[in-house]
């Protein structure tokens, strides 16, 4: 194969979705994210690294190597927390090379007849459907409710099932009913307004931490803003972009984007890290799909949370001091994915009362990465094991996060390690300041 | 190529994690960053004590292999590209730092140490090692050893050869060598030690070195300066040189290193300028600040633009931070980046720039240089792109050129990368055909049979007879 034949050559990637030649051939092969990846901290496997991982890339393109299951595993075993992104001098963007991958790896290996049809039962007919979602959650209240949970939990009856099992039973919070359906459509601002923003509530939020999000609505409302809630907002299509079906992802993208338009708002805002950072690369994912401006105008509109409150600046002279000693852990869709690392420290520093001890590698992933850390239930273990050793030597009262997958992780983490700190939200930490 | 029962031995003494030999592993384990150089081994081994070195490369001689020294495959000559097949050993997974002597200042570590964990465990009893090559948070000592690693503070420290006390190896044989130790002085004989720094993993296989540590110094200032013309920087820096003064750091980055820098660390550096140096004096705090003050009126003399000081330890650190970077940032620009090594006595700097200058508009290229101004050691490097045969071509004339200019001035082809498989025709241009004579009979001594990283340094025999390991991998140029 000549490298010249025309400007993309996908080798030996099916064309559709497959990565782009230049991305792939941008890596010169410093080295720099090696000491960044989670994975090669696990192994210390050059394939599992990022430079690794954009070789086979360029190895497949360059047709010499197939799409081999070992390309799959790899894709799949890269934990996308984008570590690598920001240690990359070069600019090259491993994790999504590697998230394209993933994509590639449906198209190759498609599943077995049951595989494809409950994939397609969550990603295709759940998660598109915020409904459906809201009403396959009401059992696992009811479960949680009648106390079976703690008899589960007692009896260790999930010891018999796979790991996964257990591990995701042993994570579900404490839930409460979906916010969607009982936030209204249009929150008002209070005191002098300063503007009208959107709210996109993430699936996660909605469904495990509707307190949080409940927060989150508190806090804009208190500092000025008048938050609109779209109820018929979908996903944001991060977990299909997450398990390789970018064409599910690209219909939920092209839904939410002119949903949002249409409620002509000066910025959309996000509490969910893993939301803000696929929200934002719609501009990418809808390449073709949709007018450039409109892109273009959404991109420009989206913010997370604290991002925001960074921006316009925080209204603290109505702020109740909080009288504790807090961590923080950046999730690695908001440092690395969306670069928001300065932004959520600044607005814990101006809580009167709050006192931050920073912790080592903060930026480090904690392991839980959408659903890895069911996948890899034994290397998420490890890798939250040295975020908490982390966590423990700063000897904080709290623990902040910004992401309702690291949550899930670190509080699942402090409890089976019998941990004092309790895991919760920025925007949680802000609304016990802001009276009510 | 390797027997299926070779495998089974490694994998039996090694452990199966310590052994790689699927095509996915093997891809990824015949690169470093030298563009343009990859080549897959038949196997690679990762030993975690010398006995399974031993047991490896015992193997790798019933088998015929060539065998490969790796660390992290960050070199930038090619020396750890296994271009003729065999056996790659990769020291990674001996990375234990086994003391730290503080009675006699040394430190005893496994090669797989890398060099940022020995800085920072030393730094923790209040001690200094001072060589700090660009990747040092990814490279090992084996690797800083074998290839004599330079850095940012190579001007008044000096390089890794400067710290090397004592070395433990394997030769090809499988004969132990140590040579060196905790004494200071040691003039018993052949330095063997001094032979086997900057040797390529040609000589022997380094599993164990002890280093000098020394006191760090007191204090330290760091400026920035910026000029209107690469040449004047070029100047300042033989004045400074000239006014007797040694900083610890004396680095010059050009407008388009600058601005790749710039783009990825984003900490405020002057866009629309030529040239900057990063200049950093350490030492007795009365010291420093006499040597400030007369930096500082060199850099006056000379016409700098402007002149700033680093507020404070953590800016000065974050600007070396963002020198270090500097190649990879180059890489932003285009697929391929092609940085070359040369060096030049301090007085010939400002013409060097110009003749970089002129070699750049000559043959129509894109070039960002930056580098150790201080030592002489500039890092000129083309952005170009490897689909584009005719560029390429035009980057291999204007290196080609630009060494010519720099061994008549009495400069020299290499100042800290090696030659590894990048320089080969150039070093035989420097020393002459003698003088690769002598080398090849001082390889010939240590490794009769020519199974320690062959092809590396000067080709032995005629390549072309050479057994190809796997065609279509075969791209280095």
């Amino acid at each position: 194969m000549s490298l010249t034949d025309g400007k993309d050559p996908k080798g030996n990637f099916k064309p559709q979705d497959a990565p782009r030649y230049d991305d792939v051939l941008q890596c010169m092969r410093c080295g720099f994210c090696l000491p960044t990846c989670p994975t090669y901290a696990l192994t210390g496997r050059e394939r599992s690294s990022p430079r690794g991982r954009v070789a086979l890339a360029r190895a497949v393109a360059e047709e010499k190597l197939e799409f081999t299951p070992a390309i799959r595993e790899e894709a799949f075993f890269c934990l996308d927390c984008r570590a690598c992104t920001t240690a990359c001098p070069s600019g090259v963007r491993a994790g999504e090379v590697m998230e394209v991958c993933r994509s590639q790896s449906q198209a190759f290996y498609p599943l077995g007849k049951a595989g494809k049809a409950f994939r397609a039962f969550v990603l295709e007919k759940m998660l598109p459907s915020p409904g459906m979602l809201e009403t396959s959650m009401l059992p696992t209240r009811l479960y949680q409710r009648l106390g079976i949970q703690w008899m589960v939990r007692h009896l260790k009856v999930l010891k018999l099932g796979p790991d996964w099992m257990e591990k995701a039973e042993g994570m579900l919070p404490r839930l409460e009913p979906p916010l969607r359906p009982q936030l209204p459509e249009t929150v008002p601002a209070r005191g002098e307004k300063r503007g009208r923003v959107g709210f996109f509530l993430g699936c996660v939020m909605t469904l495990m931490y509707p307190g949080v999000s409940r927060q989150t609505v508190k806090v804009l409302s208190s500092q000025g803003f008048e938050v609109v809630t779209p109820k018929q907002t979908k996903c944001c299509g991060a977990p299909h972009l997450s398990e390789g079906d970018r064409e599910t992802a690209r219909q939920l993208a092209l839904f939410n984007l002119d949903l949002f338009l249409d409620r002509d708002v000066d910025a959309i805002l996000t509490d969910c890290a893993g939301c803000g950072a696929a929200l934002k690369e719609y501009e990418e994912l809808l390449e073709g799909r949709a007018e450039k401006e409109k892109l273009a105008l959404f991109r420009g509109k989206i913010r997370d949370v604290s991002e925001f409150l960074a921006e316009v600046g925080l209204r603290t002279d109505e702020l109740k001091p909080v009288d504790a000693t807090v961590t923080y852990h950046e999730p690695c869709h908001l440092c690395h994915a969306q670069g928001i690392s300065k932004q959520p420290r600044g607005l814990i520093r101006q809580i009167p009362g709050v006192e931050l001890r920073e912790m080592k590698e903060s930026s480090w992933c904690c392991g839980s990465a959408a659903t890895w850390g069911l996948k890899f239930s034994e290397e998420s273990r490890q890798v939250l094991d040295r975020k908490l050793t982390n966590v423990r030597e700063t000897n904080a009262e709290f623990l902040i996060t910004a992401n309702p997958g690291c949550h899930l992780q670190l509080a699942w983490g402090v409890r089976e390690g019998g941990m004092k700190q309790q895991v919760m939200h920025i925007m949680e930490l802000l609304g016990k300041a802001v009276p009510d | 190529m390797i027997s299926k029962t070779a495998i089974d031995h490694l994998v039996g003494n090694l452990g199966p994690k310590n052994v790689l030999h699927e095509k996915e592993d093997l891809l990824v384990l015949g690169y470093d960053s030298t563009p343009g150089v990859h080549h897959l081994p038949e196997v690679v081994v990762y030993p975690t004590c010398l006995e399974q070195v031993l047991f490896a490369l015992e193997i790798a001689r019933r088998e015929g292999l060539p065998i490969v020294p790796r660390g992290s495959g960050t070199g930038l000559s090619g020396g750890s590209v296994p271009v003729e097949g065999g056996m790659v050993v990769c020291l990674t997974r001996m990375n234990r730092i086994l003391e730290i002597d503080e009675e006699n200042l040394t430190a005893t570590c496994e090669a797989g140490v890398v060099t940022l964990d020995l800085f920072n465990a030393a730094a923790e009893k209040g001690l200094f090692y001072p060589p700090d090559p660009g990747s040092q948070k990814v490279s090992t000592l084996g690797g800083n050893i074998a290839e004599n690693a330079g850095g940012l503070r190579g001007l008044k420290y000096g390089v890794t050869r400067d710290y090397v006390m004592a070395l433990k190896g394997v030769l090809a044989d499988g004969g132990l060598i140590q040579t060196g130790g905790k004494a200071v002085k040691d003039v018993a004989g052949y330095s063997f030690r001094d032979l086997m720094v900057g040797s390529e993993g040609t000589l022997g296989l380094i599993t164990e070195v002890t280093v000098k540590l020394i006191p760090p110094p007191q204090a330290k200032r760091t400026f920035l300066a910026y000029f209107d013309d690469i040449r004047t920087a070029g100047e300042a820096v033989s004045r400074i040189i000239a006014a007797r003064i040694i900083p610890a750091t004396l680095e010059i980055m050009d407008r388009m290193t600058i601005n790749c820098v710039e783009d990825y660390a984003g900490i405020g550096l002057p866009r629309q300028m030529a040239a900057l140096l990063l200049i950093e004096v350490d030492g007795h705090p009365a010291v420093v600040a006499e040597e400030a003050e007369a930096v500082e009126k060199v850099l006056r003399e000379v016409k700098a633009a402007e002149v700033h000081a680093a507020r404070g330890e953590a800016e000065a650190a974050s600007l070396a931070a963002a020198r270090r970077t500097a190649l990879s940032a180059l890489a932003r620009v285009s697929p391929t980046t092609i940085l070359e090594d040369a060096t030049v006595a301090r007085s010939h700097l400002a013409e060097t720039f110009g003749e970089i200058e002129r070699l750049t508009k000559k043959y129509q290229l894109k070039v960002g240089t930056f580098g150790h101004a201080g030592d002489g050691n500039l890092h000129p490097t083309a952005l170009a792109d490897e689909r584009d045969a005719e560029e390429m071509k035009r980057v291999h004339a204007f290196f080609d050129e630009l060494y010519e200019f720099v061994l008549a001035r009495g400069g020299t082809v290499s100042g800290e990368h090696g030659i590894g498989l990048a320089k080969k025709t150039y070093l035989a241009r420097q020393i002459g055909e003698g003088g690769v004579k002598v080398m090849k009979r001082i390889k010939q001594a240590f490794d009769p049979q020519g199974i320690l990283n062959p092809g590396k340094i000067f080709d032995e025999g005629d390549p072309c007879t050479r057994p190809d390991v796997e065609e279509g991998f075969r791209v280095s140029h």
